[in-house]
């Protein structure tokens, strides 16, 4: 499931595919068992900056190569692909499992859930490579929770950059969050005819 | 100010009932508790605290994370003492505690007392403390009590292994004389990462070592500002008061030759406390209508300003309720404090001497335009000023409505 680009990356423009960085809401975007708070941060950034490591990477604690990023997007948005790009000598994870407009799972929610899609990565030292998403499961994600349980023989994992490719809607997948209940229902409020009503509340 | 959901293990074991803290461990360790609570729901009104009992017959939830403090305190009455603590099973629950809060943008945070010897490995700490850091819950040791030889090394290696960037601590307490809340309260379980909650811990430092009376008047601002704030407003307005009797004789003396005479300007002033506004407001003697008129004094000015006009506003107003009618531009939340004063000040002028005293201090131009001069708010050259200035010269009985009238304030 994954496939590398068949042209050249100088003419065609993968910038600007790779834009869905931009409607990250980058501020809420936190991972667990990562070594330095926030380092996160530094792996959403646009494609040609991918293999800059200058503003820090993600590296998990040292012994435990488990990660588990959320990403919440500022509005929905379809991804198409995800490219991951890991660090050397072992480093790279492995294995990617994704869940879709979840937050708060931790990893032991994450060992037993059903993800709606998981992957088996290679290294991809030079970020060429992109694993395809099942479209239709990822038509509006609102959050995007990915799940690296492994690497590929390392104490601790890296990841450098994380690319996603898709399109944005304007839409946002909110749960409703101003609601008020009524016991009884207030007349004032409601406008209606006499005619039709069987009780005349005063 | 860090948004936290907090879990807190309350040690119930039959070590508890030993008495080397006082009353017992127990209650000791209920009073930290408290204080604890209290703390945390003070630093950020959305932070919840939740608690469990490790002892007995199992760890026990007794109330799941909430910011109710009243509901918090009422969990701790009618906990029974026995058993055996089982401290892996209380932080594993705990942590399933903190998973479901409701509000998961809070970070999450265990608060562990012991005071009864532990039998687990260390290992088997240290890996429940790496489970811990990995899914970023913060921890908080209390050892107390018991002092085995393994126990402070096994919390210590607990505490380290949880530990990222200095989230964790681990207090250690002996018994002594002095309370185990008291001891806590300058570790950084009360006083927090570095920020946030020092406030509540100074001020409770300072009521216990004081006593309640450690804060002026007795009263805590932190507890009742609005309270704190009356008492020293009238604290102020009395010294003023008084310093204005003092100085209203001094004067007497020396003012007996000024002549009789219509005074046109009344104020009602309020002594102006460190935080609250205050105005000066001249009245129209005669009509009702009221002149807006404001100004800034400091207590010195106050006084003799308050002297003179008072003793003028009393002869010329008997019906002085009418100048109740202030306008306060500033006064938000203090209106009716402010009101109070007034009337208070009112009352303390009314009984002032004769009038002609008085009249005679406003017949001199001079002494009455050095004072409006010393006025931070007024300037001698504004035009209503003058005219005022103007109308005291001439004696006259007819109130200048026109200068009564205006409505601006000046400041």
């Amino acid at each position: 499931m994954s496939c590398t680009h068949d042209h050249d990356c100088e003419d065609h423009n993968c910038a600007a595919d790779w834009s869905l960085y931009k409607h990250i809401n980058l501020d809420q975007v936190t991972a667990l068992n990562e070594s330095v708070a926030g380092s996160i941060k530094s792996v959403f950034k646009a494609w040609d900056r991918r293999l800059d490591n200058s503003e820090g990477f993600l590296e998990s604690n040292e012994g435990d190569p488990e990660l588990l990023v959320f990403i919440p997007f500022t509005s929905d948005v379809k991804i198409k692909s995800i490219s991951v790009v890991g660090g050397a000598e072992g480093t790279s994870p492995s294995k990617m499992r994704a869940f879709i407009n979840r937050d708060g799972i931790d990893f032991s929610d994450a060992q037993n859930m059903q993800p709606v899609q998981e992957w088996e990565l290679t290294e991809n030292l030079q970020g060429i490579l992109e694993y395809q998403t099942r479209y239709p499961r990822f038509q509006s994600v609102g959050s995007l929770t990915l799940h690296f349980p492994e690497n590929f023989g390392a104490n601790a994992t890296q990841i450098y950059y994380i690319g996603l490719r898709g399109e944005a809607t304007q839409l946002k997948r909110d749960a409703v969050t101003n609601v008020v209940y009524e016991l009884y229902p207030n007349p004032s409020e409601h406008k209606s005819s006499d005619v039709g009503r069987f009780s005349h509340v005063e | 100010m860090v948004l936290e959901a907090t879990m807190i293990c309350i040690d119930n074991s039959e070590w508890m009932r030993n008495g080397d803290y006082a009353p017992t461990r127990f209650q000791a360790q209920a009073d930290a508790i408290n204080l604890v609570c209290g703390c945390k729901t003070q630093s950020n009104p959305e932070n919840t605290v939740g608690l469990l009992t490790m002892g007995a017959k199992g760890v026990r939830v007794l109330v799941t994370p909430t910011s109710d403090l009243g509901k918090i305190l009422a969990c701790m009455h009618g906990l029974e003492i026995g058993g055996e603590l089982n401290l892996v099973s209380g932080i594993q629950v705990a942590q399933l505690a903190l998973k479901h809060r409701q509000n998961k943008n809070q970070q999450q945070r265990i608060i562990v007392f012991v005071g009864s010897p532990i039998k687990h490995e260390k290992k088997l700490l240290e890996a429940i403390g790496k489970t811990l850091k990995k899914n970023s819950v913060a921890l908080d040791v209390v050892d107390f009590g018991e002092s085995d030889d393994g126990k402070s090394e096994k919390l210590g290696a607990l505490v380290a292994a949880v530990n990222k960037n200095g989230n964790s601590h681990i207090v250690n307490i002996p018994p002594g004389p002095a309370a185990l809340s008291d001891a806590l309260l300058s570790t950084p379980i009360f006083t927090g990462d570095g920020d946030g909650g020092s406030g509540f811990a100074a001020a409770a430092a300072a009521a216990a070592a004081g006593g309640l009376s450690g804060f002026e008047f007795g009263v805590d601002p932190n507890l009742d500002p609005e309270l704190a704030l009356a008492l020293r407003v009238s604290m102020e307005e009395e010294r003023a008061r008084q310093e204005a009797a003092a100085k209203k004789a001094a004067e007497d003396a020396a003012k007996q030759e000024k002549a009789n005479g219509e005074d046109l300007e009344n104020g009602v002033m309020m002594v102006e406390p460190v935080n609250t506004s205050m105005m000066v407001e001249p009245v129209n003697t005669s009509t009702p209508s009221k002149d807006d008129r404001r100004h800034d004094l400091t207590d010195d000015e106050t006084a003799l300003l308050q002297q003179a006009l008072a003793m003028s506003m009393d002869d010329a107003r008997p019906d002085s309720e009418a100048v109740a009618d202030t306008n306060m531009v500033d006064a938000t939340a203090d209106q009716d404090l402010a009101f109070a004063l007034q009337m208070s000040v009112q009352e303390n002028t009314n009984d002032t001497p004769d009038q002609s005293e008085m009249s005679k201090v406003l017949e001199d131009q001079s002494f009455v335009s050095s004072i409006l001069n010393s006025l931070p708010g007024v300037d001698p050259n504004d035009p209503s000023v003058k005219d005022l200035l103007a109308s005291l010269q001439n004696q006259t009985e007819q109130k200048k409505t026109e200068d009564k009238s205006e409505k601006e304030g000046e400041k």
